[in-house]
């Protein structure tokens, strides 16, 4: 007990050492050398970041713009989702549509989510639907596939007891395949949330008013690298927080199944 | 047993015509959209007859965006092998270090956490300011997205070596390092392997964004422009293109694990 607390200690020790040499090390840069000409210090950053929350970076204060993207993020990613799990489990439950919707799929799925952007602005405009379509993209193809592989490794035993001991297919699916393909097809959704949440910010940086890839593209443009890096920073905190949020949901609805992880 | 094998075989060519079939629907579906009832006007909607034309013209004709269709894949491709490959040359030792060294593992892991969660696309700005548009922000960016993964799954790989086999080795007065070397590191080959996979992915998916912001040349360069020309059809190729060499890249690095990793997960 007492050592498990003394290496918890050192731990901590380590940690915040090197936090503290990262900070001192980027201070030192910007203050001293000519790197300090473009980009800006960690003081400068901090001090904007908290400014943002109360002064508006175009239309909206910066948790306006983190609720425009986030709403994208979510709207693609749920619908997406929902279709991907009923496209991969029926291709992995099915032999007519694995043979009828794999050829096409597969034809589609190595094109990642940014290269459809110009295609999807094309046809939709850089109106909102185009962004939820982006985000859905980036989700969709994870989630069938892991879907898809889940539903084909359920544990045949297990169908071929269900089905001996009289169950009918329709318990069968929603008792014994649905349940064994649900923590793989949590695997996808959290690669997938991950996905979306990056499918949105090209989104937003080739073409929108608002949102946080917006924030960053225009501080690009404006030279305003503060705003670049205080942008980096809020994207990377919410993009931690989605998995979070998603691993505690994980646990909750599959607690019967504990991962090695 | 002969019976079964029989039957199986039958039902694998009824279910491959039947595949063959639905790819045949699909495109004529398009077809009959696009060239039949003309739903959109071509320059959003190219029927597949314009996309095959705009391949086959593209092999040799510059026009409209400044390079053939191998120029832009050999742009692209440069860029994203070199920093693919400094990202894995990085990238794979870190994780190896990281896992086996305490030290290391406990100053490094904080930093790498704090840098890890910003997507990498958010980093291209940056990236753009101290590198300008030239290779070697790309080729940064694409360092980024390819790095991360491989630390993540070198670190894992070696974390997973059973400590009966290091006590074997440690038994048998095998040195730190040829515990790492003999032991360690080949029980996490598939996993490094794994991590090289996801992060050539993960690196050919940057480079198209990299390119749609700052660059004059490559795939996704192709794809930003030819919207701007309103050419949907050279839109398509570019991204079937980019979609069949990420295919190739998959194949290609299975190949190599299948040859060089034994006692994988996959046989």
């Amino acid at each position: 007990m007492k050592a498990k607390k003394r290496i918890d200690f050192e731990k901590m020790f380590y940690a915040v050492c090197a936090i503290a040499c990262f900070f001192l090390f980027w201070w030192f840069i910007t203050a001293y050398t000519p790197a300090g000409e473009t980009t800006p210090g960690p003081i400068e950053v901090i001090r904007l970041l908290i400014d943002s929350f109360f002064e508006p970076i175009g239309n909206y204060v910066i948790t306006g713009h983190l609720l425009v993207s986030l709403r994208r993020v979510l709207v693609g990613f749920f619908v997406a989702t929902i279709l991907g799990i009923i496209l991969g489990i029926g291709m992995g439950t099915s032999k007519w549509a694995e043979a009828i919707f794999k050829p096409v799929f597969e034809l589609l799925r190595p094109i990642p989510p940014i290269a459809w952007i110009s295609l999807v602005i094309l046809f939709f405009g850089i109106g909102e639907i185009s962004k939820y379509i982006l985000c859905g993209i980036g989700a969709f193809t994870n989630v069938t596939l892991n879907a898809y592989t889940g539903a084909r490794n359920v544990d045949q035993e297990l169908v071929g007891c269900a089905r001996m001991l009289g169950t009918s297919e329709r318990a069968i699916f929603f008792r014994v395949v649905l349940p064994s393909c649900t923590p793989q097809i949590f695997a996808g959704m959290q690669v997938a949330l991950s996905t979306s949440w990056m499918a949105v910010l090209a989104a937003e940086m080739v073409g929108a008013q608002e949102g946080c890839g917006w924030m960053i593209q225009r501080g690009s443009d404006t030279l305003n690298i503060t705003l670049v890096m205080v942008g980096m920073i809020v994207i990377g905190a919410v993009g931690m927080l989605l998995a979070a949020i998603m691993r505690v949901i994980e646990r909750r609805l599959c607690s019967w199944n504990v991962m090695d992880n | 047993m002969n019976e079964y094998a029989k039957q199986k075989r039958k039902e694998k060519i009824k279910f491959g015509i039947v595949s063959v079939f639905s790819l045949c629907v699909f495109f004529t579906i398009w077809y009959v959209c696009t060239a039949v009832l003309h739903l959109k006007p071509d320059y959003i909607l190219p029927s597949p007859v314009q996309v095959v034309e705009a391949l086959i013209g593209k092999l040799t004709n510059t026009a409209p965006d400044g390079a053939t269709l191998f120029g832009h894949i050999a742009a692209s491709l440069k860029v994203a092998l070199s920093g693919y490959l400094l990202g894995a040359l990085v990238g794979v030792p870190l994780g190896i270090a990281m896992a086996w060294f305490r030290r290391v593992d406990m100053f490094v892991t904080p930093l790498f956490d704090l840098i890890r969660p910003v997507p990498t696309i958010a980093w291209i700005p940056l990236m753009i300011l101290w590198f300008g548009i030239g290779l070697g922000a790309k080729s940064a960016i694409i360092f980024v997205s390819a790095f991360v993964p491989c630390v993540i799954n070198s670190y894992s790989g070696i974390k997973q070596t059973k400590s009966v086999h290091l006590w074997v080795a440690q038994t048998f007065g095998a040195s730190r390092k040829e515990m790492l070397f003999t032991v360690a590191i080949p029980t996490a080959l598939p996993l490094i392997f794994t991590g090289l996979r996801i992060s050539l992915g993960t690196a050919w998916m940057t480079l198209c964004a990299a390119e749609m912001l700052a660059s004059n040349k490559g795939l996704g360069y192709m794809v930003q422009i030819n919207r701007s020309l309103a050419r949907a059809d050279l839109i398509v190729v570019a991204m079937l293109t980019i979609g069949l060499i990420g295919t190739l890249f998959t194949v290609g690095l299975n190949a190599l694990e299948r040859r060089f990793v034994r006692g994988g997960r996959r046989g």
